[in-house]
């Protein structure tokens, strides 16, 4: 695909295209894969709900942890009534959408890239060209829509398991009123704001970027074994930067 | 295929946890009163100061929400704020000579906006106005009424200085309000001992809004309150001239020390021994005074 005297720039550049370029071919073949629906859906279960398990653990010890850490910083100033407040608003805002990605692209996106990866490394996309069977419609689109959908509502329910975790170690665990932390925080937390743009919003760019960079690289790895090892590196990896970075984007134009 | 079914079902199990998370968090952790922006009417007041109110806090009535504050605005060529307050349609009753006061809810925490109802049977209309308004309390002026020594009055209009000397100053400091009936018009500015004398110049900086003060007044060294602070009074005098830059107040009564006070009272006179410091107005000069 590329020479090894490219200047990493221009690398960059020419992936970034492609990706680009092969979202448009996705799109235009979203509406072919929905004679593929039970693919869909059972692309829905595999990223989406086998990866419940990981999202509810992490999502219990994040708000945990935040509510910890937060009772303790805010004793200093005698405002520990305010811990559910800050847990929620951190969680909505930024922790669970961008969390919950990175989980997603290290459980979800990686498989996607390996199996997709392997499917043309084994000539079995070749295959289904030569079977009339369209390989975007059949197998890149319903894992990408799959993406999609799922990680907003893995999203939601991170959050919902972080505020439960952080009510368990500050109302259970560390006696700050039951009452006072769910006042405070329902008093705070806008749901246009926090929970719509906050947590929605958020996680569906997400789950289009991660998606995208899971079925771009699985679908356009060199078809050896070390170019399928390769690729699914790569797809932790771009899709970490690729998220933090459009946090800080999305952020700024939301707040 | 023949697992379609179980895909299907976990699938939708999945989804559905997904929109009921969601619908937890929207109901559960938030408030919807917060957003809810059903009917309401307008009522606008205005405000001397707004203090830190902001748009969108809470309109009380009796500790109870009624409403939001809509939109903070000067009111044109005037120093005054034009608060909009968007009301509930459900709280129509309100009478239009309720007093709209700023409050702040606790210490710290964020202003809104209390209405007190007044005796009117007419509810405010839609796009009235309240006119009986209360602006912000002020956190500085409120300390500043406890301590007794009342804010000095700023200096946008300069000040003019005279001096007095007094044999003793107690524990006037720089910065002490300067009063007349009660009124600050001024600060000390600074307080010495020239060289070769044994009384404390006192330099006052009175602001020109407050020039015409007879030169034959009297100024005097007194404490607010038992335990105050102590300020300088200017007890004005019958001269018709005024009082201008660089004038000396000539008579002084300097302050009273409680020490001293109590030593008369117990002993019927002044303590023999000097070392407590003077009686007022005797040439001695005390430890106070001696800076």
């Amino acid at each position: 695909m590329t020479t090894r005297d490219d200047n990493v720039v221009i690398r960059s550049l020419a992936q970034i295209g492609a990706c680009g370029l092969f979202l448009i071919n996705i799109l235009g073949a979203v509406p072919r894969s929905f004679r593929y629906f039970s693919e869909t859906l059972r692309q829905i279960w595999f990223v989406g709900a086998m990866s419940l398990t990981i999202v509810m653990t992490c999502g219990l010890f994040v708000g945990m942890v935040l509510g910890l850490q937060l009772y303790d910083v805010l004793s200093i100033f005698g405002g520990t009534s305010a811990t559910g407040t800050v847990v929620a608003i951190a969680i909505y805002r930024e922790l669970g959408p961008v969390v919950t990605a990175l989980l997603f692209a290290g459980r979800a996106g990686t498989s996607v890239t390996a199996e997709i990866g392997l499917m043309r490394a084994t000539d079995q996309l070749d295959a289904m060209e030569m079977m009339a069977v369209d390989p975007v419609a059949y197998v890149v689109a319903p894992r990408f829509l799959a993406g999609v959908v799922a990680l907003p509502l893995l999203a939601v329910v991170f959050c919902a398991m972080g505020v439960f975790g952080g009510h368990l170690v500050g109302v259970t665990w560390l006696g700050i009123d039951n009452g006072t932390f769910w006042s405070n925080m329902t008093a705070s937390v806008d749901v246009h704001k926090d929970i719509i743009d906050g947590v929605l919003l958020k996680s569906f760019a997400f789950g289009i970027v991660v998606s995208l960079i899971a079925v771009f690289q699985g679908y356009t790895t060199p078809p050896t074994s070390e170019g399928v090892a390769y690729a699914t590196t790569r797809t932790v990896v771009a899709s970490s930067i690729a998220i933090l970075a459009l946090d800080f984007v999305l952020t700024s134009f939301l707040i | 295929m023949s697992q379609r079914p179980s895909y299907a079902v976990g699938t939708g199990l999945f989804i559905v946890l997904g929109f009921a998370a969601l619908a937890y968090l929207a109901t559960q952790t938030t408030s919807v009163a917060n957003s809810h922006r059903g009917s309401a009417y307008e009522v606008t007041t205005r405000f001397v100061n707004v203090g830190q109110l902001k748009v969108r806090a809470p309109v009380k009535v009796a500790g109870v929400r009624v409403g939001s504050v809509d939109a903070i605005d000067l009111v044109p060529g005037k120093e005054e704020a034009k608060v909009t307050l968007s009301i509930d349609d459900s709280h129509k009753d309100i009478p239009d000579d309720s007093v709209a006061t700023i409050y702040t809810s606790g210490l710290l925490g964020d202003q809104y906006v209390g209405l007190q109802f007044g005796q009117s049977k007419t509810p405010v209309k839609a796009g009235g106005e309240l006119a009986f308004t209360r602006p912000a309390q002020q956190l500085e002026e409120m300390i500043g009424k406890f301590f007794g020594g009342g804010s000095a009055p700023d200096r946008l209009g300069g000040t003019f200085h005279v001096t007095g000397n007094f044999t003793n100053i107690g524990g006037l400091q720089p910065g002490a309000a300067v009063k007349l009936a009660g009124v600050p018009i001024g600060s000390v500015e600074s307080v010495v001992v020239k060289p070769g004398s044994s009384e404390a110049t006192v330099t006052l900086a009175i602001d020109k809004r407050y020039s015409q003060i007879p030169d034959d007044s009297a100024a005097a060294v007194f404490t607010s309150g038992l335990i105050g602070s102590q300020y300088v009074a200017i007890q004005p005098g019958g001269s018709p001239e005024y009082l201008a830059d660089g004038d000396e107040l000539v008579l002084t009564q300097s302050a009273l020390q409680l020490e001293d006070l109590i030593g008369k009272f117990l002993v019927n006179g002044s303590p023999s021994d000097n070392k407590n410091g003077s009686a007022p107005g005797g040439n001695q000069p005390d430890n106070a005074g001696k800076k």
